[in-house]
C-alpha cells in the first residue's frame, strides 16, 4: 500500500513537472514578446506603441532578458511559495486575475457537464430501449451528424438566432453591466440568463459523445447474463433497465464525464470568445495575444490541475460504484 | 395433470449467415413433484429449452410450439404477462458464471429483490428470509453483503440456488448447476437438492451434461441430441440398458458409471449444417442404414415407459447365437463338452468380453461364432442371416477373427503385403492396384508403415507386436462389422500388449465395429469391455454390464475369478 502510494505521488509529481515545463516553454516559443503588440484585440482599444528603449526597459524589468533556464528556476521557486507571478497586461497578481475569471468558467463548465451528462444518458437510454426501431435510428443519425459541427460554429449560430434575431438572450457578458439587483434571486436569474447560451453550446458539443457511449454500453450490457437473470426474476422491464442495466452502463459514462471536463476546458476558450464571456478561456485568449507569459502559465496550470483533479475524482467515484475495482 | 407440458417446441436462432436449430421439435411433460433430467452434450439445445420455458430466448429466435404451465399457455405471453409466472411459479438456477449476477449489486440484495417484488413483503422481512435461505444452501448469512466477484464459484452457485428458491417456486429449473464445481461441493449440492425435494416436494427440471449427477437425483431422463429428443425413460433403465446409440455413447463416456474402463468419447461432432434432412446422429452412428440419411426419426414408445427415436428401433442386434453346443472327442473316447448350450447376443458397436479360465471353452466359442468350426447344434445369426449360409467371414463388412498366436496365424514365409492381401485375394475383392491401396490403408490403421520396404519384409522378420498388428491389419482390410479378438495379447509382453489393446479399442471406437474380446485377463478386459460374459466349463455363467459383473458378481465362479486377481500392496480387491 505504502509503495503504491509513493509511486502514485511520484507519478503525480512527474506529470506536474512536465506540465509546468510545457506551460513555461511553449508560450515563449511563440514569436514576439509582451511589449511588441501592434494590433488591438478589441475595437476601440488603445494601442500603445513603445519605443525600443521602453521595450528593453520592460523586458529587463520583468526579467525576460535572463537565460530561459534561469527564468524557469525562478518560476518554479516562486510557484513553490504559491506565487504565480504578476500579469504584465493586468498589472496585478496572476492568481487574482484567475480568481476573478475562474468562477464564470466553472459555472458554465460544470453546468454543461451536468446538462450534457444527464440529457446524454436519458437520450442514450431511450435510444437503447428502442433499439432496432425507427426512433433509435433517426436519433442516432441526427446525433452523429450534429457532433460534426464545431462548438464555436455552433455558438455563433446560436448567438445569431437567439440573440441577434430573436433577441431572447444577451449578446455578451456574464451579468448585465451596472445592474442594481433587488435581491439574490434576481442576481441569480441574471447570471443564468447570461450563462444559458454558452452552457447550451458547450453541452450540445459534448452531448453526442455521452449519448453514444450510453446507448452502446447499454446495448452491450443488455446482452449480459445478469440482465437475463434479472429478466428471469420477473422484475419488470423498468427495474431491469434502471436497476440492472443502467447502473452497469453508467460506469464508463462516469469515466467519460471526468475526461469531458478536460476537453471542455479546451473548448471553453473558443466558446467564451464567441459569447464574450469573461471566464478564464477568454482571458487565456487575450493573454496569448498579448504574450502575457505569467498569465498564460497560470491559466494553463489551472486547467491542467483541474483535469488532474477530475481524473482523480473519477478514479475514486469509480471505485465506489464498481466493487470489482480495487484502488 | 402435468405441471409443465411442452409440445413440439422449436427454437431456431437466426443469424445473418445461418440458422441454428438449437431446439428442433421436442415434446415432454413434467408431472407435479417429479424430477426430470435433460442430458446431452454441450450444444444439444438443453439450455435453450430452459430459456424457452422462462421466456428468455434472444430476439433473433424463431419460436414455435407450445409451453403449457398448469394448462395455461405461457409460451405466447408478452413480457409483462410472463412476469406473473417468473420466479413465483417457475424459477431457474443458472449455471454459475462470472456475470450471471449483477456485478455492482450485493448478492443479498439480488436474492431479496424478487421476494420484495413477488411476495409483497418488507425489505427487512425479505432480508431475514434471505438469511434463512443462505443457511439452507449452506452459506453463512454474513456473505449477503458481499459482491458477486468476492465469492468463490461454489459460493456463487449456492447464492444462485438461494435466489431461485427465494419465492418458493412450483417448478425449479436447474441449468448445469454443478458442472463448474468440485466433487465435494457437487455432492453437497446434490444432497441439498434431494433434501429439498423430499421436504418441499419441488418439481424440478434438471439440465446437465453430467449424466451421473442428473441420474442421482432425477427419476426420469430425457436425452437430447442436436435439438431433438433421442430417448426418454426411467433413469435406472436408461443407465443399465441404453437403447439409442447416442445414449449408450454418453453412458459409456461417463467415468462414474464405468469406473474401470478407459475413457473413450463418442467420435465426431454434432453436425453443424442446418440443411441436413436425416437423423442428426447418423454421421456419428455405427449402425446407420439408407433411411437414416434421408429422414429424421420420430420419438416412438418402446415399452416400459421408454421412448426412442431411431430408424432401427435403437441399438440393433448384430449377432445372435442360440443353443450352441460343441464337444471334442478325447483320445480315451470320452467327449469333452467345450461349448455347452451357449446363448449370446452382440449388438452394434459394442464390446463384449468373454472371460474365463483356460479351457473354459472361450476359444471354441470364438471359432464357432467366426464360422471357423461348425457347432454340433444350435445356430449363429449374423445380421439376421445364418452365418454358415451367409458366409459372413468371406465378405466385406462381415465377421473377422484375430487369433491368439501371431506366429502361427501369419506365415513366416509370407511378406507383409501378401499376408494382409491374402483375404482380398482369396475373396476376389478389388483389382491388384486397389488391393495395394487397401493394404496400405489397413497398415496405416494399425500404425504400421506402408512403405515398400516394409511391405516386402517377411513376417518372420517381425517382432511379436508387429506381427499381431499385421494380423489385425489382415482383419481390418475386410472392414468387419464384428471383430473377434481371441486372446490377442496373451502372447505379447505387457507394454506391447497395452499398445495393441489401445490400438484395437481406438480402432473400434473410431470405426464403430462391434467386438468380441476373448481373454482370461480380467483386468485387461475391464479396460475396454462394455459387457462381460463369464464362461466356465463351456457354459456362460454370468453376463452383464462390465461394472456390474466386476463390482457385484452374482455367480460363485465369477466371484472367484474376480477374487483371484493378484492385488498389489494397497491395491487389494
Amino acid at each position: 500500500m505504502v509503495k503504491d502510494r509513493n509511486s502514485f505521488i511520484f507519478r503525480l509529481s512527474l506529470t506536474l513537472f512536465v506540465i509546468l515545463a510545457i506551460n513555461f516553454f511553449l508560450p515563449r516559443m511563440m514569436p514576439g514578446d509582451p511589449f511588441s503588440t501592434t494590433s488591438a484585440d478589441e475595437a476601440g482599444e488603445e494601442i500603445i506603441v513603445m519605443t525600443e528603449e521602453q521595450r528593453l526597459y520592460y523586458i529587463n524589468y520583468y526579467g525576460l532578458d535572463r537565460p530561459l533556464h534561469e527564468q524557469f528556476l525562478v518560476y518554479i521557486k516562486n510557484l513553490m511559495t504559491g506565487d504565480l507571478g504578476r500579469s504584465i497586461y493586468y498589472k496585478m497578481p496572476v492568481s487574482d486575475v484567475i480568481m476573478l475569471h475562474l468562477p464564470w468558467t466553472m459555472l458554465i463548465v460544470v453546468g454543461a457537464t451536468v446538462i450534457s451528462t444527464i440529457s446524454g444518458v436519458v437520450l442514450g437510454t431511450l435510444s437503447a430501449m428502442n433499439r432496432k426501431k425507427g426512433s433509435d435510428k433517426i436519433m442516432m443519425t441526427g446525433m452523429i451528424a450534429f457532433a460534426e459541427i464545431p462548438s464555436f460554429l455552433l455558438g455563433l449560430i446560436l448567438l445569431l438566432i437567439f440573440s441577434v434575431h430573436l433577441r431572447l438572450f444577451p449578446l455578451a457578458g456574464a451579468i448585465t453591466p451596472f445592474a442594481n439587483y433587488t435581491g439574490p434571486a434576481e442576481q441569480a436569474w441574471d447570471i443564468l440568463y447570461h450563462a444559458f447560451l454558452p452552457v447550451v453550446t458547450l453541452s450540445l458539443a459534448q452531448l453526442t459523445d455521452v449519448y453514444l457511449l450510453t446507448r452502446n454500453t447499454l446495448i452491450t450490457v443488455t446482452t449480459k447474463d445478469y440482465i437475463r437473470t434479472a429478466r428471469a426474476k420477473g422484475l419488470g422491464e423498468k427495474t431491469v433497465w434502471t436497476r440492472h442495466a443502467l447502473r452497469n452502463a453508467l460506469l464508463p459514462v462516469v469515466t467519460r464525464t471526468g475526461f469531458m471536463i478536460g476537453i471542455m476546458m479546451g473548448g471553453v476558450v473558443l466558446v467564451e470568445s464567441v459569447f464574450s464571456y469573461p471566464g478564464i478561456g477568454m482571458t487565456l485568449r487575450s493573454a496569448v495575444v498579448g504574450r502575457d507569459y505569467p498569465l498564460i502559465q497560470g491559466i494553463l496550470l489551472v486547467i491542467a490541475v483541474s483535469i488532474l483533479i477530475c481524473n482523480l475524482l473519477v478514479d475514486k467515484i469509480y471505485g465506489k460504484l464498481d466493487p470489482r475495482v480495487v484502488i | 395433470m402435468s405441471l409443465l407440458k411442452i409440445n413440439d417446441l422449436k427454437c431456431h436462432y437466426l443469424t445473418d449467415i445461418s440458422t441454428v436449430k438449437a431446439v428442433d421439435g421436442i415434446s415432454f411433460e413434467i408431472e407435479e413433484g417429479e424430477i426430470l433430467g435433460i442430458v446431452g452434450e454441450s450444444g444439444s439445445g438443453k439450455t435453450t429449452v430452459a430459456l424457452g420455458i422462462m421466456g428468455l430466448l434472444p430476439e433473433n429466435t424463431a419460436f414455435s410450439g407450445e409451453i403449457l404451465y398448469r394448462d395455461e399457455l405461457i409460451s405466447s405471453l408478452p413480457e409483462s404477462g410472463m412476469d406473473r409466472f417468473r420466479w413465483k411459479d417457475i424459477a431457474i438456477a443458472f449455471q454459475n458464471g462470472l456475470e450471471v449476477m449483477n456485478p455492482v449489486m450485493k448478492v443479498g440484495v439480488q436474492v431479496t429483490e424478487p421476494m420484495i417484488r413477488h411476495l409483497n413483503i418488507s425489505p427487512d422481512k425479505a432480508r431475514s428470509k434471505c438469511a434463512d435461505l443462505f443457511r439452507t444452501v449452506g452459506l453463512d448469512p454474513k456473505w449477503m453483503d458481499l459482491y458477486p466477484n468476492q465469492l468463490s464459484g461454489g459460493m456463487r452457485q449456492r447464492v444462485l440456488l438461494a435466489m431461485a428458491l427465494s419465492c418458493d417456486p412450483k417448478l425449479l429449473i436447474l441449468d448445469e448447476v454443478t458442472s463448474a464445481l468440485d466433487a465435494f461441493t457437487r455432492k453437497e449440492i446434490r444432497d441439498l437438492l434431494v433434501d429439498l425435494q423430499k421436504k418441499n416436494g419441488y418439481t424440478m427440471l434438471m439440465i446437465s451434461h453430467d449424466i451421473t449427477f442428473v441420474s442421482s437425483v432425477a427419476s426420469r431422463l430425457v436425452v437430447m441430441y442436436s435439438g431433438r429428443v433421442v430417448e426418454t425413460g426411467p433413469v435406472r433403465d436408461i443407465l443399465v440398458s441404453p437403447r439409442h446409440p447416442y445414449t449408450r455413447g454418453l453412458v459409456h463416456s461417463t467415468p462414474d458409471i464405468f469406473v474401470y474402463k478407459d475413457l473413450w468419447g463418442i467420435p465426431g461432432d454434432v453436425p453443424a449444417g442446418d440443411e441436413f434432412k436425416g437423423c442428426p446422429f447418423s454421421p456419428r452412428c455405427t449402425q446407420k442404414i439408407d433411411i437414416c440419411n434421408k429422414a429424421s426419426p420420430v420419438l416412438m414408445p418402446a415399452g416400459g415407459g421408454r421412448e426412442i427415436a431411431c430408424h432401427r428401433g435403437g441399438i440393433a442386434g448384430l449377432l445372435e447365437a442360440k443353443n450352441l453346443n460343441f464337444s471334442y472327442r478325447l483320445p480315451d473316447g470320452e467327449y469333452l463338452q467345450a461349448v455347452d448350450n451357449v446363448n449370446l447376443e452382440v449388438r452394434e458397436g459394442e464390446v463384449l468380453a468373454v472371460v474365463g479360465q483356460t479351457g473354459s471353452g472361450k476359444s471354441t466359442l470364438a471359432h464357432i461364432l467366426a464360422n471357423v468350426i461348425r457347432p454340433e447344434c444350435g445356430e449363429v445369426l449374423f445380421m439376421d442371416g445364418n452365418v454358415s449360409g451367409g458366409n459372413y467371414g468371406n465378405r466385406v463388412n462381415g465377421i473377422q477373427i484375430v487369433f491368439q498366436d501371431p506366429f502361427s496365424s501369419t506365415s513366416n514365409r509370407f511378406t507383409v503385403l501378401d499376408a494382409v492381401k491374402e483375404p482380398l485375394y482369396i475373396n476376389k475383392i478389388g483389382s491388384n492396384g486397389d488391393r495395394l491401396q487397401m493394404v496400405k490403408n489397413a497398415l496405416e490403421l494399425v500404425r504400421l508403415p506402408g512403405t515398400d520396404n516394409f511391405l516386402r519384409k517377411y513376417c518372420g522378420e517381425l517382432s511379436g507386436g508387429q506381427r499381431q498388428r499385421v494380423a489385425l491389419a489382415r482383419a481390418m482390410v475386410m472392414e468387419p462389422k464384428l471383430l473377434i479378438a481371441d486372446e490377442i495379447t496373451s502372447a505379447l509382453d505387457v507394454s506391447t500388449s497395452a499398445n495393441v489393446l489401445r490400438l484395437l479399442k481406438g480402432l473400434q471406437n473410431r470405426r464403430g465395429f462391434a467386438m468380441i474380446y476373448i481373454s482370461h485377463d480380467l483386468s485387461m478386459t475391464l479396460k475396454i469391455a462394455d459387457r462381460i460374459a463369464v464362461m466356465n466349463s463351456g457354459k456362460i455363467v454370468e453376463m452383464g454390464n462390465s461394472h456390474d459383473v466386476m463390482l457385484s458378481p452374482s455367480d460363485e465362479y465369477t466371484k472367484r475369478l474376480v477374487g483371484s486377481r493378484i492385488g498389489l500392496c494397497c491395491h487389494n480387491h
